[in-house]
């Protein structure tokens, strides 16, 4: 067993380090971070603007008023992340090259935007705010390494102004980054005219097409995100930062299908997917931390017995509740656990297709695209998560149970042993 | 004055860690700073420390960092896993007491 886990290790520790220290997902990985305050921001006043009971007491009119004041947060924001995870990524990987970050981060604004459709509905002179969220996600993705690439590149040749010295460095910066941003600007224009000529029209319907339609329709299916939940289980089951690996891959398609829940969800209509951002951050790493650790810490509360478990719920416990539960993964330990191996895998997979099914038959709201700060405690994750539904609470604590249950006969059998070694240690 | 960084995906867990370094630190009387960070701040805050410690889950952030705590001559290690798992401050801290001398 410890010859085939030292095997598995040597596998995936490469695989962690490649995913992780490559510059494109630490980029796209920082990028999102540097968004997320605003989208945050943004998914505070979703919640305000649709508190449960307010439609009943407040007149239909006063209401429309209500909400409409409140909207600006929201579509400033939220709506429009792809903005800001674009001008985050061109600025990280930017700064990755000791580049001018700041210029990295603009160029690739201003690629983007000559990339995406300036009209609507035949009115010019409009950008349309759908290019700017989900829609524009991937174009927009994409639009940040090429750009922050051709940027790099060109500053590094010596195509720049050398200006004389005496001249203030911040004038001669602004000439310096002259030449690289008209080059890099200029090979974006000729794409976009490149593709006017296309059946696409633009690069974005392009890309919409061929590449992000595709992926978060796989995306939003039962067996990919399984998929997913298994790798990001089994990057932990060795000590491992599941998430930080796994997200890094699959955040643009999950934050893609979020938002198309969050335009229906404001415009009243029925949200599309059920798996999205906050499907596993809420229902999944949102009770406890990943793989539902809240679940143990109240079963070593109900049946620990040894000394051990019982010391490592009262240190784990609080923690676990704003879901970080590394005392536990490395405390119980769950890390190289062969008997903890099974409730790991099976508890996750069980949750995941249970919560899946309840949205899809519409028994729970799916979630509406608010994005949820992962460190929320269950029952409010759950409530915010779903738009304000208390259905959502309640189905978080039914999959607590769930999850309690399956880890029961695990940890009671983990526990007797710790318990019995300590009693001969007495002896 | 020591300096002790601790880097982990968010700077979450680590913190919990850092409490408990700070702690013993007081009841010692030692002059020390802790502080956490998250992933993207490591880079930059690790040129303000003496000693970087990382979460043992975010072990393959040593291999990127390897060659800037080298240049800055300050010591890398990951954590023991158990002494992650315990939330032992007394036994990091001991540690990180060990390295910078």
């Amino acid at each position: 067993m410890n010859k085939f886990m030292e095997f598995l290790e040597n596998i995936l520790l490469p695989i962690a380090d490649k995913l992780n220290n490559n510059r494109y997902l630490t980029a796209l990985r920082d990028g999102f971070m540097v968004s997320l305050p605003l989208i945050i921001f943004g998914s505070i006043f979703v919640v305000i603007a649709n508190l449960p009971f307010l439609d009943k007491v407040l007149s239909e009119e006063t209401y429309a008023v209500y909400q409409n004041a409140l909207a600006p947060a929201s579509e400033s924001t939220l709506s429009i992340m792809g903005l800001f995870v674009i001008v985050g990524i061109a600025y990280k990987l930017t700064k990755y090259y000791d580049g001018e970050a700041v210029y990295g981060g603009v160029v690739a604004l201003a690629s983007f935007l000559i990339l995406i459709p300036q009209t609507l509905e035949g009115v010019a002179g409009v950008i349309p705010a759908s290019s700017l969220g989900a829609q524009g996600l991937f174009v927009g993705i994409f639009t940040a390494f090429i750009s922050a690439e051709l940027y790099h590149y060109f500053a590094n040749k010596n195509f720049t102004i050398k200006m004389p010295p005496g001249v203030p460095e911040a004038v001669s910066r602004s000439f310096s980054a002259l030449i690289p941003i008209s080059l890099t600007l200029s090979i974006f224009l000729i794409i976009r005219i490149i593709f006017s000529f296309t059946h696409f029209e633009t690069v974005q319907n392009f890309i919409f097409t061929v590449i992000q339609g595709p992926l978060t329709k796989l995306g939003s299916g039962l067996g990919a995100t399984i998929f997913a939940i298994l790798l990001i289980q089994i990057f932990w089951f060795f000590g491992l930062h599941g998430q930080v690996i796994i997200n890094s891959v699959f955040d643009p398609i999950w934050f893609a299908l979020n938002d198309q829940n969050l335009q229906a969800f404001q415009s009243g209509q029925e949200l599309p997917n059920v798996i999205t951002k906050q499907f596993v951050d809420t229902f999944l790493v949102g009770m406890g931390g990943s793989g539902m650790t809240l679940a143990v810490i109240i079963l070593i509360f109900l049946i620990g017995r040894s000394r051990q478990t019982r010391e490592l719920g009262r240190l784990g416990g609080p923690s676990g509740i704003f879901n970080v539960n590394e005392p536990i993964i490395f405390g119980l330990p769950i890390i190289m656990n062969p008997l903890i191996f099974i409730p790991w895998l099976l508890a996750p997979v069980i949750v995941t297709i249970i919560t899946y099914f309840v949205m899809s038959i519409g028994l729970v709201p799916k979630p509406a695209g608010i994005i949820v700060p992962w460190t929320t405690p269950i029952g409010l994750s759950g409530f915010l998560a779903t738009g304000n539904s208390w259905r959502g609470a309640v189905l978080q604590i039914f999959n607590l149970l769930v999850v309690m249950g399956v880890w029961w006969p695990f940890l009671k059998i983990l526990d007797k042993s710790y318990y019995e070694k300590e009693k001969k240690q007495v002896v | 004055m020591k300096r002790i960084l601790l880097a982990c995906s968010s700077g979450m867990s680590t913190s919990l860690l850092v409490s408990k370094m700070k702690e013993i630190a007081k009841l010692r009387n030692l002059k020390v700073e802790i502080w956490a960070v998250g992933n993207e701040k490591v880079d930059t805050d690790m040129e303000k420390a003496d000693v970087l410690f990382i979460g043992p889950q975010m072990r393959f952030l040593k291999k990127k960092l390897d060659k800037k705590a080298d240049k800055l001559g300050i010591h890398i290690e990951v954590i023991d896993s158990i002494a992650y798992g315990r939330v032992d401050g007394e036994a990091v801290l001991n540690r990180a007491l060990e390295l910078i001398h």
